[in-house]
Formats: C-alpha cells, sequence, structure tokens
C-alpha cells in the first residue's frame, strides 16, 4: 500500500516547484487538461451518476414504473427484500457463479497468457485467436452456444451414443449453470489474458537468467519470480472479473432467460425482468441500491487484501 | 474567464447529446400538412400485414403517414416509453395485465361511449372489463387467439385415431401414439412461456366458476384450485420426447411440422409459424379436452391485439380513423385471414379448415378468458410452471405460486 501511494504522489511533489516558477504556462495547460477531463466526467454524472441517485429515490417509493402518482414507503422495500426467496436465491445463484466464474477465469488465462508470452511459432496467429472473443457480441456468441448445446451436442451425443450428451443441458434445472459457466469464462478470458500479457512483459528476463545459473527449475521460477512480479496484474484481474461475473446478465438473457424455473437468475436479470415487466419498479431499485453497496463493498475487500498479499511477496 | 467558457463548452457539448436522444417527437410534421402517427403493436408476426393494411390506407389518405413500431420485449420497451411521457398514439396490446396496467395508469382514453365498441362482441369488451377490474373500457378488442391442441391429421388417419372429446381420451389417444413408437406431444419446456396455453386450457376448466370473483374480493385460490390443472400438466409430460426440456418454441414448430409429433399443444398463433417451416403438413385444432364432460369445456380465447388510444395523442382524429380504417370488413378479414386469428368484431368468421373443429365452439359462445391474464406480472407462472414439469413436484408448484401471488399482491 505504501509503496504505490509514494508513486502516485511523486510527480506532484516534483512539479510543485516548476509551478510556482511558470504559474501562467501551467494555468493554460491546466485548462486543456480539465477540457480532456470534464466533458467525460458530465457525461458520466447525466447519464450514470443521476441516474442511479433517482433510482436510490425511487426505492422508497411504492412506483410500479408506469403510473403518474405514487407515495412513500419508507423502507418497506428493504424489509420485503429480505423475506422475498427469490431474491436470496438469486444471491446464491449469483454468488457461486461469480467465485467459480473468477477463478477459473484468472487460473485459464494465466496459464493461456504464459504460453502466449513464450517464443512459440504463430505466436500473434494464437494471440489474435484468444482475444476474438472479446470483440463479439455476448448476445450473438449466446446465441450460436444456445445453438450448439441445443442441436449440435444432442446430435453428436445421438450419433456416438453419449448419453449424457443427448439432452440439452441448458433445460436441466441442475445444469444449466455449468452451460452459462463454461461460455462466460471462454469469453472473459480474452480480455484478462491480454491484462497477464502485458504484465508478464514487465518481467525482466535477466532475474530467470540469474535464477538458472542458480539450479532453479520451472516450476520455482514461477513461483519465486514471475508470480510476484505481476501481483498487481493478478489483483486487478481478481476484482475485475469478480465483478464482471457477479453482474452476469447477457449471458443468461441469450441462453437459459433464467431458467428453467429460476435456476439461472441472476440479481442483475431479477432486477431487470422484475423492475421493467413485472412492475415492481421500486422494489427491484432497492435491490439494485443493496446490490450496488455489496459490489462495492467487495471490490474494496478484494482490493486491501489482495494489495496487502502483493507486498508481502 | 477561460475556465468558464470550457465548463460551458462541456455543458453544451453533452446538452446537445441528451437533445438527440428526445429528438423523435420533434418530427411530427416532416412534409407540409402531413400527419404522422404511430401505430405500437406486440403482434411481431403480423409486421407485413400491418405494412400491407398502412400502405393501402396511406394511399386513401394521403395526409396521414402512420408509422409502424413492434419491438422485441414490446412490453418491456412500452413500459419504458411510457414512465418518460412518450406513449404512441395507438397502442396495440393483448387483453392481458399490460393492458390493465396501462389502463389503471390513465394512459388510454375512455372511449366507452364510443360507437365502435358496437361492432365488437360484447363477451370481449366484458373480458377488457373483468382483466383491468375496471367499468370504463379504454380499448376496442380487435383480434383474438384460441387454444386448443393443434394436431397432424397424416399421423392421426394413418394410426386410425379419432379427435379426443375428453381428457380420458386424450391420454388413451396419447397412449396408442406412445405404442406405435411416435411422439404424442411435442413439448418445448426451454422456452418457459410454452407452458402457459396449456396451463391455461386445464386451469379455465377446472379452477372453477367463482375463481375470479373471489380474486376480486382479495382472496387468490390458486393454492387449491389449481391442484387439477398442475396434476394434469405432470400426466401430459409422460407424452412428450426425451429431449423436451431442452427444445425452445422454434425448433418445437419446425420438429413438428416436419411430423415428429402427433400434437402439439399451442395457441392456434403457432400454425402460421408452422406452416411457414413446412408449408405441406395437415394441420388441425381441436378444443383441449381438459374434463371428462364434453358438454362444458371450454375453448380458452383470449384478446390478442387491441387497439387503446393515447389519452396524450397530438392527432387522436386521425388516429381513430386509422383504427375505423383496421376495423372495415375487408381489412379485419384480410388481417385475421393473414394471421390465422379469429376477429372480435361481429360478423367476421375465420373459415379456415385448419381451425373448423373450433368453430363450434365459438359458435356457441364455450369460450373462456386466459387465467394467467389475472395473475399479476411480478408473479412469473411461467417460470414456476417450468419447474413443475421438470421437477414433477405439485404440492411444490402450488405453494410457490400462491405465495409468490399473496408476496407481489401486499407489495402493491
Amino acid at each position: 500500500m505504501k509503496n504505490s501511494q509514494i508513486t502516485i504522489e511523486k510527480p506532484p511533489i516534483s512539479s510543485a516547484h516548476s509551478v510556482s516558477k511558470r504559474k501562467k504556462k501551467v494555468n493554460s495547460r491546466m485548462i486543456a487538461f480539465y477540457l480532456m477531463v470534464l466533458p467525460a466526467a458530465l457525461l458520466f454524472f447525466v447519464f450514470h451518476t443521476f441516474p442511479a441517485l433517482q433510482g436510490i429515490y425511487y426505492s422508497f417509493t411504492n412506483w410500479n414504473g408506469i403510473t403518474l402518482d405514487y407515495d412513500f414507503v419508507g423502507f418497506k422495500n428493504y424489509l420485503n427484500l429480505f423475506q422475498d426467496p427469490a431474491v436470496i436465491d438469486s444471491y446464491v445463484f449469483t454468488f457461486k457463479f461469480a467465485i467459480l466464474a473468477a477463478v477459473f477465469i484468472n487460473i485459464i488465462s494465466l496459464a493461456i497468457a504464459l504460453g502466449l508470452n513464450a517464443k512459440i511459432k504463430g505466436r500473434n496467429l494464437f494471440r489474435a485467436v484468444y482475444f476474438l472473443p472479446n470483440i463479439l457480441s455476448v448476445l450473438i456468441v449466446g446465441f450460436i452456444f444456445n445453438y450448439v448445446f441445443t442441436n449440435i451436442l444432442p446430435g453428436l451425443g445421438e450419433k456416438y451414443g453419449i448419453e449424457f450428451l443427448t439432452t440439452n443441458i441448458l433445460g436441466n434445472a441442475n445444469l444449466a449453470w455449468i452451460g452459462i459457466l463454461i461460455v462466460f469464462i471462454w469469453q472473459a478470458c480474452a480480455f484478462n489474458i491480454i491484462l497477464y500479457l502485458s504484465g508478464l512483459q514487465t518481467v525482466p528476463t535477466e532475474l530467470y537468467e540469474a535464477s538458472s545459473l542458480d539450479g532453479a527449475n520451472n516450476w520455482n521460477q514461477f513461483w519465486k519470480i514471475t508470480f510476484p512480479v505481476i501481483a498487481p496484474f493478478f489483483t486487478i484481474n481478481m476484482v475485475l472479473s469478480m465483478k464482471n461475473s457477479l453482474m452476469v446478465f447477457d449471458h443468461i438473457v441469450a441462453m437459459t432467460g433464467g431458467g428453467p424455473g429460476y435456476s439461472t437468475t441472476s440479481i442483475s436479470l431479477l432486477i431487470y425482468n422484475g423492475g421493467f415487466s413485472g412492475g415492481e419498479f421500486a422494489f427491484q431499485s432497492a435491490n439494485a441500491v443493496i446490490y450496488f453497496i455489496v459490489i462495492m463493498v467487495i471490490s474494496v475487500f478484494q482490493l486491501k487484501v489482495l494489495q496487502k498479499r502483493e507486498m508481502d511477496m | 474567464m477561460k475556465k468558464t467558457v470550457s465548463l460551458l463548452a462541456a455543458g453544451v457539448l453533452s446538452a446537445s447529446l441528451l437533445a438527440g436522444c428526445g429528438g423523435g417527437e420533434a418530427e411530427g410534421s416532416k412534409e407540409e400538412g402531413v400527419v404522422q402517427i404511430e401505430f405500437f403493436h406486440h403482434k411481431r408476426e403480423a409486421i407485413e400485414t400491418i405494412d400491407k393494411l398502412i400502405a393501402k390506407f396511406e394511399a386513401e389518405n394521403p395526409n396521414i403517414d402512420v408509422e409502424q413500431a413492434s419491438p422485441p420485449e414490446p412490453s418491456t420497451v412500452l413500459r419504458t416509453r411510457v414512465s418518460k411521457a412518450d406513449v404512441p398514439d395507438i397502442i396495440g396490446v393483448g387483453g392481458d395485465v399490460t393492458y390493465s396496467d396501462l389502463a389503471s395508469a390513465g394512459v388510454f382514453a375512455d372511449i366507452s361511449n364510443d360507437s365502435s365498441l358496437d361492432k365488437v362482441q360484447p363477451a370481449y369488451v366484458q373480458m377488457l372489463k373483468d382483466v383491468s377490474g375496471l367499468e370504463e373500457v379504454y380499448a376496442i378488442p380487435y383480434a383474438t387467439n384460441a387454444v386448443g391442441v393443434i394436431y397432424n391429421k397424416t399421423i392421426f388417419s394413418e394410426l386410425g385415431l379419432e379427435i379426443p372429446k375428453t381428457w380420458d381420451e386424450l391420454l388413451s389417444v396419447s397412449k396408442v401414439i406412445q405404442d406405435a413408437g411416435k411422439i404424442p406431444f411435442f413439448h418445448t419446456y426451454k422456452d418457459a412461456w410454452t407452458t402457459l396455453p396449456s396451463f391455461n386450457a386445464l386451469a379455465a376448466n377446472t379452477q372453477g366458476e367463482d375463481f375470479y370473483s373471489e380474486l376480486n374480493n382479495g382472496k387468490i385460490l390458486a393454492g387449491e384450485r389449481y391442484k387439477e390443472a398442475a396434476e394434469k400438466m405432470v400426466e401430459l409430460t409422460k407424452f412428450g420426447h426425451k429431449n423436451q426440456q431442452g427444445v425452445a418454441y422454434n425448433d418445437g414448430n419446425t420438429a413438428f411440422a416436419n411430423g415428429e409429433a402427433a400434437m402439439y399443444l399451442q395457441g392456434i398463433w403457432a400454425i402460421p409459424e408452422i406452416k411457414k417451416a413446412n408449408p405441406e403438413v395437415d394441420l388441425g385444432v381441436f378444443p383441449f379436452p381438459a374434463t371428462n364432460n364434453p358438454e362444458e369445456i371450454k375453448v380458452v380465447s383470449g384478446v390478442d391485439l387491441l387497439f387503446g388510444m393515447s389519452a396524450a395523442s397530438k392527432h387522436p382524429e386521425e388516429a381513430m380513423k386509422f383504427v375505423e380504417f383496421m376495423m372495415e370488413e375487408e381489412n379485419a378479414k384480410q388481417y385475421i385471414d393473414e394471421q390465422n386469428s379469429f376477429s372480435a368484431l361481429n360478423g367476421i368468421a375465420q373459415e379456415d379448415p385448419t381451425v373448423s373443429d373450433l368453430q363450434a365452439s365459438f359458435e356457441k359462445g364455450a369460450l373462456t378468458d386466459f387465467p394467467d391474464h389475472y395473475i399479476p406480472n411480478g408473479v412469473t407462472p411461467d417460470k414456476t410452471l417450468q419447474t413443475l414439469v421438470l421437477e414433477k413436484d405439485v404440492d411444490a408448484f402450488l405453494k410457490k405460486l400462491q405465495a409468490d401471488w399473496e408476496k407481489v399482491q401486499s407489495r402493491k
């Protein structure tokens, strides 16, 4: 923690001296910088922060999304939230999904990134291939896999007599989440691989040379050199993949629509369905507020724990 | 000073972006004297038919430009638009919770005393009153649908089968088909909503006469009255196919069109889709034999498309003119012919031989509304039914549906 603070604060301290000298010039430069920063901040406020604040406001009402008038109901929505089995089920599903997704995404991405960082033949081609899922639309990917699970896999199962393939796993309440998990991981890995790859390129090659002189094998090199050096990348990848998995939505819409039954209804999907078509706008706004707090707490917690670990290494 | 300028610049920039989002409203009168009205509807299957009718209308009325909008997830889109007061001039939805919510929210103009309603069969006007719980009428029922058992005539004649008239006969016919090595019903449980047509037919005939009146008194009877329907739903799952929980509606239409099963539990809206997949298929529809008393069996039929006029429309006369045009006999006939639906208007009959077995029920008025139109939107009975047909646990189903319904009711 301390380390990173020092590096962040350094530039302002060193430039403080020059500021007093050429105040005017810096001022005009500052305006250019503000011009770069402000429009985006304003847009962010108008399209993101403001609607979010509105959502908090509505979460204390009983608005159903279309009527012209509504009443304030205080914390009633929040109290109902904790008694609603649908909400609790969706939390259980989402956390199960997100934890597994985050773990697998990081293991697989790191393994693939190590391979792509090595001097293999056709390295650029492989890099392109592994980045491809990231630029495909989630919905299209979802529909393609929907077709694979519904038609192609059962067809193969039929042909080769593999019993468990003959039925669509997306139609099985106990297995549907695995189908979604596979597709989610496949697509999410692309971005995490890029981050790990850039991390791996920061590892100085001299360290490997020195350690191999000392007789370290590949396994030792990975755990003692590679992993500690790319620790900050591990932190950011864990946080990002956890956050993205917690907010899983598009994949589910495209593949199961939350079914069978409610078995793959994530929290985001529940908020969307209940809020817009279910006429529970205020109630689901309350759900969204709670969920926002939950994700924030988890992300901050992860950052704290993982950054502490970075220093220990 | 410069700072304020830049702030202003950024403000103008974002304001212009905002303006870009709301630009649609200002396009009202592009050409001199041409009035633009918007017709928003939920019948994506009917886009082509309505295009043709609009072209004809615009030829007759060159000063009116009708814009058709029919997005996916129409109910969600419509609710979002209503919530930001961007209401289409004419709204075409079904006679279900969407209608009742919009009517209660004051979105529609009150047309209780409009002469157009005289052209409509009173039963369907009554359905709108029942489903919304309001005495006023806020829309004109236009087209109606029906749920039955769609069957493959070729397979039925190959096996020498008669149309079943009672529940027991339906089961024995299914048994014969199964014993002959064929699939009796092509279930498509992957899409949760496809459980609703057969559930509606079963529940409407078994829930009891006083179900809705008790509901209006605030008493929800789902837990006890849906028992028979739920048990029969489970019974039907036994006559399905191996991958029935993994196949969705579109794939089901194709499979049924290709003769993979003898019967299909869907509304008549599926027929055009099935025929698209295989124009040669010889189909029929018989009333869903939900009980063992053929005299009392009613066909579930609801308002599939109604026209509601926005209370805030800037061009109410032009909008009404278009609706009246749609209700002219020739045009109403064209709509039901191309859409394979029934008309809510007096004296316009569906003559397609496919649905002739249902005609008798329509003539003697043995019709009843969709029970799920009375279930509040937040309950999502389709998902609970999907669980029922997978797990086959009737008690758990009844308990959950009752609890969900009470939960949604208590939050209002």
